[in-house]
């Protein structure tokens, strides 16, 4: 067999075992600990030994959505950063860029993901949704319509949605502070 | 070898590897020394894991074999489907449904006499340390990359600085079409897998409103079949890719969709291939990397000759273009790259104290750590759920929490890679 | 692929999917027919390859034929299996083969690979056939020769009897020894019309065809709705802005960096908020503007390339009517003056509507223009009717075709300069393939084989006053080492190579490689020397 040891070299030499956290493991740790969310967003871990599955809660304090409580589930599977983290809304709302299934249409989440961006990034881009529906690229098409369509009519449909209202025969969950 | 010749072993078996270790080359170690002892190390010393017994598998083992090692263990989980049979060339159709791993054993050990094959039908992760710690060298022809950083940061995770035999060279291949490379992986020596992470292309994902509202393309109709209809229609039941009547439903409401939107193309083979995510494979390519792989295997278990160096990317689409490189560690790799230190504490220290003689290490340059163990957090600054249910062990000390020589893992915004201590006690 | 209205997409519905399933055949290849679909499939399937030698590289090489496919092959060795063989080669029975014809013990083992394959074992020695009039027939009858390791006289026989006629078949030479290899494709000519380039054909945005013109016309950026303007297809957005500039430069086109980057922050500026994808778009293919291809240099070079005879492969004399039919085509006053326009769009960030009308528009356009390409070609060569998918096939390749013209096998070293300046170009691919030709060359004179006989023979080759270079003691070195070992892991690597090589060239799919391929297994390279 080659003697491999004899070419660490001296610096490596020193260097000690490594702790068994897996990568993704550290990635999350990193990125959890490391942050910074303005107070219109908390995170909370059901299980806290459990850093791989958590909620993230939105309470915009300004754009159509304030008054409203919002909660997504965070599922990071062990391949994380190399893919997304996968996001759903878990209540059903009104807004064009989430479906009825809780399917959210964010790029970073998707197409555009790439292992430099992190949790941060997500949770900013998600909260930026609240502020700033794209009625351009709509998951909810009818939402997005009215959007274009009468902006003083679909602020109307989101607050009587964020009551847990009926619009066009569908029921939206109540998600009022 | 010895002089007689059976029907396991015969005289004049070798005649052809035995040229490449009777004598050196140019470019062999001066540590290698020709003759017996090395035939006798490969051939009844040397244990060999295979990782995978698909299309680089088969190969793999195959040319194990043939080259003297007898030793030899595969792990994998799949069984035989009938698209293997194009390149998988240890399977025949009566095999499809059987495991990989026993059926590619057992061919082996009957076509050639005296290798022992042991293979287990199970995934990589059923297994320890110790288990991984038998073996002189493992090869890897996987298909997962969520299976290959596993087996990546266990081998390098797995070195000890007190044991040289703890170091595990592992050699990997992979092909894509005409497309492949092979490399060797010395852990912690070379660059890691993780390493090179970024070099991966990153999987084929369409916007979901595209999907939902925009299909241009039979992918965009195929994917809002199996990622916005199936779990509307079906609630949690799992999507099962190798269930033909699941492609069967996601071809017929892809097709009704496109129909729909005027959009061509989709068939069942675009089908199978975007939910799949299929890569295209043939056997001439899977051969032409599994040899590669088992040819740095043979050289570094007998030091017979220089090895690669330790990138080998092959394109043969447009004549053959191959590139050998050195692909540089990563300092800040989250497997093998990050700072170590080794640190000695009075058994009394809190968790506090020990958080305040990192800040001040002027060394390391640390603000805000957040520190954990393998298996439990030790206090993180955010978020303040974690912060808060982490607080009260501030106070506790690190020997209630850390056994000795044990490891904590050290995050910081400051740190660009994560650091590692391991604490002794005075 | 209909369905009754009235169905519930949460129905499965087998009667319609068990129509689409594929049949085994297909499920069997599905992973390379996603690489030559069925037309190189059927290519495959009606190959005939000869095999000479039964080594452990010649089986690997037949393995990796078998399993995708070929309709027939002929495994040709008159030797008997020895210790050594039973010990390298996979498809060999082991110690029970030991004395059996090597031929016959290893076509069963193949052609268990794949029962639709017809393997037949010859062992009859390839110099006897070379010696008669019909053995020399039997040889030129199959459509690919490959043949490994064989002595350098049987060689030099071989590959003039396959070059003296057009007609005959390509012919593969293989030669190996320990760690390093060289291999060679001796052909007159391959002609690819589907080469698989990952380069995109023109859009033909800088002279776009009048629908297209039409369309960016009607566009007012400012009387569109924001989802709308968020939607103009990238193609639209170009054409007009292309048109803006040339109103505005005397009908150029940004050339110099500067202009060039100037039309591209005009079209940054069109974006009236952030993130307007199909402006992102526009803005990084503004290279289809500034350096839009309608004719490439090396399709214009075909033009002027002779038919080597016309009695040559019926598919090459096709592919050279339709490469005239071509020339006629760009020189036509009826046609665009380039080459015909693809029919395939990339993805386009827009809605639905607008890319399927896009996708229309260039479908239409191609449809005219394949339609003149055909009735060239019809009175062009009104006698030979070319096959109607055939010239489908190369008229949404015009981009890409290629002719690639061979040599015969040994022909380069007689180009002495040629070697020379290879040597100091390439140094360790130009060594270690003189290496193993001049281990070729002592073998034959029956020398042994030393450091020094090797390096004689090398310089006796070669003008007087050539420096060796230092790379070349590393492959003299190999040689002397092992200079007969045929290792398991050079057959498979090699095996893997020349199939793929093989498949290149049966297919017409993908281009093969033109020159020596030299194959070094320490540090584990592979280079090419002597290109045609």
């Amino acid at each position: 067999m080659l003697k491999i040891w004899s070419m660490k070299k001296n610096e490596d030499a020193a260097a000690k075992k490594k702790p068994k956290t897996s990568a993704a493991q550290i990635r999350v740790q990193k990125d959890l600990t490391e942050l910074d969310l303005p107070s219109t967003m908390q995170t909370h871990f059901p299980d806290p030994a459990d850093l791989l599955n958590f909620t993230l809660k939105i309470t915009p304090d300004e754009g159509m959505y304030k008054g409203g409580v919002f909660t997504f589930s965070f599922n990071i599977n062990p391949n994380y950063p190399h893919e997304p983290p996968k996001v759903k809304c878990v209540p059903k709302i009104y807004h064009p860029n989430v479906d009825l299934e809780g399917n959210v249409c964010l790029n970073i989440l998707r197409e555009d993901w790439k292992p430099v961006l992190n949790l941060n990034s997500v949770m900013v881009g998600l909260q930026y949704l609240f502020l700033e529906p794209n009625a351009d690229d709509p998951l909810n098409k009818e939402a997005a319509e009215e959007l274009k369509k009468n902006r003083d009519q679909f602020l109307y449909h989101v607050k009587s949605s964020m009551r847990g209202g009926y619009i066009k025969g569908e029921q939206y969950d109540s998600v009022a502070q | 070898m010895n002089g007689n010749s059976t029907s396991s072993d015969w005289d004049g078996r070798y005649f052809h590897v035995d040229q490449i270790l009777d004598k050196a080359g140019p470019r062999t170690d001066e540590s290698f020394v020709p003759g017996d002892q090395v035939k006798d190390f490969l051939r009844n010393n040397c244990k060999i894991l295979v990782i995978g017994a698909g299309g680089l598998g088969c190969e793999i083992l195959a040319n194990l074999a043939l080259s003297g090692f007898k030793d030899i263990h595969v792990i994998d989980m799949d069984t035989i489907d009938i698209s293997n049979l194009n390149r998988q060339f240890l399977f025949r159709q009566k095999d499809v449904g059987k495991p990989k791993a026993l059926v590619a054993a057992e061919f082996i050990m009957n076509r050639v006499p005296g290798v022992k094959v042991t293979p287990y039908y199970g995934k990589i992760q059923d297994k320890d340390e110790d288990y991984y710690m038998q073996f002189n060298l493992v090869v890897c022809g996987l298909d997962s990359v969520e299976a290959r950083r596993w087996i990546n940061a266990t081998l390098v995770n797995m070195v000890d600085p007190e044991n040289p035999e703890s170091l595990k060279p592992l050699i990997d291949g992979g092909t894509e079409g005409f497309k492949g490379q092979a490399r060797v992986i010395l852990p912690t020596v070379s660059s890691c897998y993780e390493c090179s992470l970024d070099m991966l292309n990153k999987p084929t994902a369409f916007p979901i409103c595209t999907i939902a509202n925009t299909p241009r393309l039979p992918e965009h109709c195929i994917e809002w079949a199996s990622v916005l209809e199936w779990p509307r229609v079906y609630g949690d039941k799992k999507l099962d890719t190798d269930d033909p009547e699941h492609i069967g439903w996601l071809y017929d409401v892809a097709s009704k969709r496109a129909k729909e939107f005027k959009i061509e193309g989709v068939t069942w083979s675009l089908t199978q291939g975007v939910v799949k995510n299929i890569i295209p494979a043939i056997a001439s390519t899977n051969a032409i990397i599994a040899a590669s792989c088992c040819n740095e295997a043979f050289k570094i278990a007998t030091s017979s000759a220089a090895y690669l160096n330790n990138y080998f990317m092959l394109i043969g689409t447009e004549g053959v273009y191959s590139y050998t490189f050195e692909h540089e560690r990563r300092k800040e790799c989250p497997v093998c790259g990050g700072e170590s230190l080794d640190i000695s504490i009075r058994k009394d220290w809190t968790v506090e104290r020990l958080i305040e003689m990192l800040v001040e290490k002027q060394d390391i340059q640390i603000k805000k750590p957040s520190l954990s163990t393998p298996t439990k957090q030790i206090y993180f600054q955010a978020p303040p759920q974690l912060e808060q249910a982490t607080r009260p062990n501030l106070e506790k000390k690190v020997s209630e929490l850390v056994e000795e020589g044990g490891e904590i893992t050290v995050t910081a915004s400051t740190l660009p890679f994560n650091l590692s201590l391991r604490i002794t006690y005075t | 692929m209909a369905q009754p209205d009235s169905q519930e997409l949460g129905q499965a519905t087998t009667a319609i999917h068990s129509r689409a399933q594929p049949d085994n055949k297909t499920r069997r290849y599905d992973r390379q027919l996603r690489l030559w679909a069925a037309s190189g499939q059927s290519a495959l399937e009606s190959s005939r390859t000869l095999v000479i030698s039964a080594s452990a590289t010649a089986t690997s090489i037949l393995k990796n034929l078998v399993l995708p496919g070929i309709g027939h092959f002929t495994l040709l060795d008159p030797n008997t299996v020895s210790p050594a063989d039973a010990g390298n080669n996979f498809f060999l029975n082991g110690y029970a083969s030991i004395g059996k014809n090597r031929a016959e013990e290893a076509v069963p083992l193949l052609t268990e690979l794949n029962e639709s394959v017809d393997g037949k074992a010859s062992i009859k020695s390839v110099d006897e056939l070379l010696r008669t009039d019909e053995g020399r027939q039997w040889i030129k009858d199959f459509s690919l020769v490959i043949a490994h390791n064989l002595p350098k006289d049987t060689l030099e026989s071989l590959s003039s009897l396959l070059w003296e006629d057009l007609i005959n078949p390509p012919l593969i030479v293989v030669r190996s020894a320990g760690f390093l290899a060289d291999f060679f494709i001796q052909f007159h000519e391959q002609c690819i019309i589907e080469p698989h380039s990952e380069s995109f054909p023109s859009l033909r945005l800088t002279q776009p065809f009048p629908a297209l013109v039409e369309w960016a016309d009607s566009i007012d950026y400012d009387g569109l709705d924001p989802t709308e303007h968020a939607h103009i297809p990238f193609p639209i957005i170009l054409v007009k802005q292309a048109q803006k500039w040339r109103a505005e430069h005397g009908g150029e086109l940004p050339k110099v960096y500067k202009d060039k980057q100037l039309f591209k922050s005009q079209i940054k500026d069109l974006q009236k908020k952030l993130d307007e994808e199909n402006f992102e778009e526009a803005e990084a293919q503004v290279w289809r503007i500034t350096s839009d291809v309608l004719l490439p240099s090396e399709i214009k070079e075909l033009f002027s390339l002779t038919p080597l005879t016309t009695s040559t492969d019926p598919s090459n004399a096709a592919f050279h009517a339709l490469l005239q039919t071509l020339k006629l085509f760009v020189e036509s006053p009826e046609g665009p003056r380039c080459l015909p326009l693809t029919s395939t769009l990339p993805d386009v960030h827009t809605d639905t509507e607008s890319y399927v009308r896009l996708q229309r528009m260039y479908k239409e356009q191609a449809g005219k223009e394949a339609a003149l390409f055909k009735k060239i070609l019809s009175e062009t060569y009104p006698d030979k009717p070319v096959d109607d998918s055939m010239v489908d096939l190369f008229v949404k390749n015009t981009h890409h075709v290629k002719c690639l013209r061979g040599r015969k096998w040994g022909s380069w070293e007689e180009d002495k300069s040629a070697i020379v300046e290879s040597l100091e170009v390439y140094p360790k691919e130009t060594s270690t393939h003189l290496a193993i030709s001049a281990l070729w060359s002592l073998q034959a004179k029956g020398i042994d084989v030393t450091e020094e006989a090797l390096t004689a023979d090398i310089l006796s080759q070669l003008p007087a006053g050539t420096t060796l270079p230092d790379e070349l003691d590393n492959a003299i070195g190999e040689l002397t080492r092992a200079p007969t070992a045929d290792l398991p892991n050079t057959a498979a690597f090699l095996g893997g190579m020349i199939a793929q090589e093989a498949i290149k060239m049966i297919t017409k799919q993908y281009v093969p490689v033109n020159g020596y391929c030299v194959v070094d297994l320490v540090d584990t390279w592979t280079g090419i020397v002597g290109r045609a």
